[in-house]
């Protein structure tokens, strides 16, 4: 869990079995945002200029909510504004989780966080339980205290209790 | 006579502020994120961000900021840094 300590700093503490589970989904995480290149068009040129992104949302609905249209009336907005936006979102995205991750590195079982780090913490996290409550198919609020035995329903469970205790400590 | 007065012609001409930026409603991203979000990305107080988040939760979605075009483009590749599902459009 985060903790607030006096002058703005954090501590997060987290035992083997937290560590464990987060580093894969974290390491999974970066799969899916490596993957999500493929899709992008190869056109040398394009790239060089850094506009290489798609112009369509992704099939999968994962991908699909983490880069979402800006434009819900106008699909010819939407795909420039794709285009001209994503790579850089994707690239923001890669930032948040390897702060994530380089923080776990060599971990002794609790850590100081920046307010700064905190920030990308909060986002890496936010990402995973999007991703995560997409491929559940949590659809309905009432789905967040869902009570299942199903593996994934307690990790989506606990990265909301992680998140929360991390919105607590900056707020 | 004039349905709009002349000096709110005039502001709406000078200013060319006709852009929104809407934050939508989704099952996942918790009620605290979302108001913590609109504190630290658009600087509101704490009581202005809790009414745009419950205006998010309740009406299904809220204007969050207006200005624009480009700088709802911003706004809106913000929201989605933060994982908020936002869109802009023409306020009409």
């Amino acid at each position: 869990m985060f903790k607030s300590r006096i002058g703005g700093k954090l501590t997060l503490e987290l035992d083997a079995a937290e560590l464990d589970v987060l580093s894969q989904l974290f390491d999974q995480m970066a799969d899916l945002l490596e993957d999500s290149e493929g899709e992008v068009d190869a056109d040398p040129l394009a790239k060089l200029l850094n506009m290489s992104g798609s112009t369509q949302i992704s099939e999968d609905p994962a991908l699909a909510r983490l880069f979402p249209d800006g434009y819900s009336d106008d699909e010819h907005a939407s795909a420039d504004f794709r285009r001209f936006t994503e790579q850089d979102l994707k690239a923001r995205k890669v930032v948040a989780l390897n702060t994530a991750r380089e923080s776990l590195k060599d971990w002794q079982g609790k850590s100081s966080i920046t307010q700064q780090q905190a920030l990308d913490w909060l986002k890496a996290l936010n990402d995973l339980r999007l991703v995560l409550g997409t491929r559940l198919e949590i659809t309905d609020e009432r789905d967040r205290d869902y009570d299942s035995d199903e593996p994934g329903f307690h990790l989506y469970n606990y990265l909301t209790y992680l998140q929360g205790t991390l919105i607590d400590a900056l707020t | 006579m004039s349905a709009m007065p002349v000096e709110d012609l005039a502001i709406d001409l000078l200013t060319d502020r006709p852009w929104i930026t809407l934050v939508w409603n989704d099952p996942i991203n918790l009620m605290t994120y979302v108001t913590y979000v609109f504190q630290s990305y658009f600087g509101y107080d704490k009581p202005k961000a809790e009414l745009l988040m419950l205006d998010v939760h309740e009406k299904g979605r809220a204007v969050v900021s207006t200005g624009t075009r480009e700088e709802m483009e911003r706004d809106v590749a913000a929201m989605h840094s933060y994982g908020l599902w936002a869109t802009l459009q023409k306020d009409d």
